[in-house]
């Protein structure tokens, strides 16, 4: 008798998760400023409207030497951040040029840098109501919606590596506004940002080379930036590349000691 | 106007600092070859790795050099079968700073001639 109760209890167990499971599905609410039955969440029927959008088919390759030369564009930082990022350059010269790293080294970057990496290229996938981004480094996704949704109040989004990003096309340009990137990541190398932190971005193939893609990224920082930090960057295309898997624990020769010095194994 | 491009050449050779992780462990100014037989060719992301069993002085010391990535690799006329393990091969590395034997990826030469990366001289 007893061991009967005991299977029975086991099987129980065992069943909660499924019986949990099998309940009424989640029903989360319309996306901010749409109604039910609108957004991306309703696709079918609109893929036809997809072949009006420009050919950005095939890989992309971040362009160096694109943006006309000399020397690269660098964010004014004011106030604790600008203090912050002086700290940390004394420190990286004090030790002899290495960086010292908070995290692992197969811990993505996040936004913006993660649009301006140039060893990992990016797709760009069309579906109604929404773009989608893949980018080969760390196997990230990115999520533009189009489907005319707005952000959420900041307050009540999770800062995260992407943030929130709506976008809408201006003729061939995809325009995208993003909010909501964890001020625990950077603007640039060792330069800081507040959770205010705004990027847009215009994106287009260039007038002159239809191979060429083409972002004009703004960031501004009511709390970091003593000005529009504005740099563009151009990616070159290779139409029937393929991004490769991106597995870091598999390949992870670069651990990161108890002292924050990336070792080489 | 010789000096310009050699900084325009440091400077793109820098970029990749902005990648996986910082090259500052590698001496990038610093080419050095290595003369020797592929022991492990790995072609997988965050970057492709290369052993080799490079001969000097009449000793054999293994070094492991790490490339780029294996997409940016293929940019480069590379393929996942370009090195097989027991191929003689001479390869230019920038060097640790640390002395140990491993590098960042310059430029190869096959058996057959054929030559993949940079070459420098």
């Amino acid at each position: 008798m007893l061991r009967y109760a005991s299977l029975a209890a086991i099987a129980l167990a065992v069943a909660v998760p499924a019986s949990a499971q099998l309940g009424a599905a989640t029903k989360s609410p319309p996306p901010e400023g749409l109604s039910e039955g609108e957004g991306a969440g309703y696709a079918k029927g609109k893929y036809a409207e997809l072949d009006a959008l420009p050919d950005w088919g095939g890989i992309w390759f971040v362009q160096f030497g694109g943006s006309g030369g000399g020397p690269p564009a660098v964010p004014k930082l004011k106030g604790e951040y600008a203090e912050r990022y002086q700290a940390w350059r004394a420190e990286v010269t004090a030790n002899d040029g290495v960086v010292r790293r908070a995290r692992s080294n197969c811990s993505a970057p996040g936004m913006p840098r993660i649009m301006r990496l140039a060893q990992y290229p990016y797709e760009f996938l069309f579906t109604p109501g929404r773009v989608t981004i893949n980018q080969e480094a760390w196997m990230q996704t990115r999520t533009i919606w189009t489907d005319g949704r707005e952000h959420p109040p900041l307050e009540e989004l999770d800062p995260t590596f992407m943030g929130h990003s709506i976008g809408h096309w201006e003729g061939e340009v995809l325009v995208v506004d993003t909010i909501g990137i964890s001020d625990a990541l950077e603007i640039d190398t060792g330069m800081p940002h507040s959770a205010g932190f705004r990027l847009t971005e215009r994106i287009h193939l260039d007038s002159a080379d239809p191979d060429v893609l083409v972002n004009e990224m703004l960031m501004v920082d009511p709390e970091a930036l003593e000005e529009t930090f504005s740099v563009t960057v151009r990616y070159r295309r290779d139409r029937n590349g393929a991004l490769i898997e991106f597995q870091c624990s598999e390949n992870d020769r670069n651990p990161v000691d108890e002292d924050g010095n990336t070792l080489y194994q | 106007m010789k000096f310009r491009n050699a900084f325009l050449a440091l400077a793109l050779l820098a970029v990749p600092a902005s990648a996986h992780h910082s090259y500052a462990m590698f001496d990038m100014q610093k080419t050095i070859a290595l003369q020797g037989t592929i022991v492990k060719f790995k072609w997988q992301n965050p970057h492709a790795w290369v052993e080799v069993d490079a001969v000097a002085n009449g000793r054999t010391e293994r070094w492991a050099i790490e490339m780029t990535s294996p997409n940016n690799l293929i940019q480069q006329g590379f393929k996942r079968t370009s090195m097989k393990t027991g191929d003689k091969v001479t390869m230019q590395i920038h060097p640790l700073r640390s002395g140990s034997k491993g590098g960042s990826f310059g430029a190869v030469k096959l058996a057959d001639g054929t030559v993949l990366g940079d070459w420098a001289g």
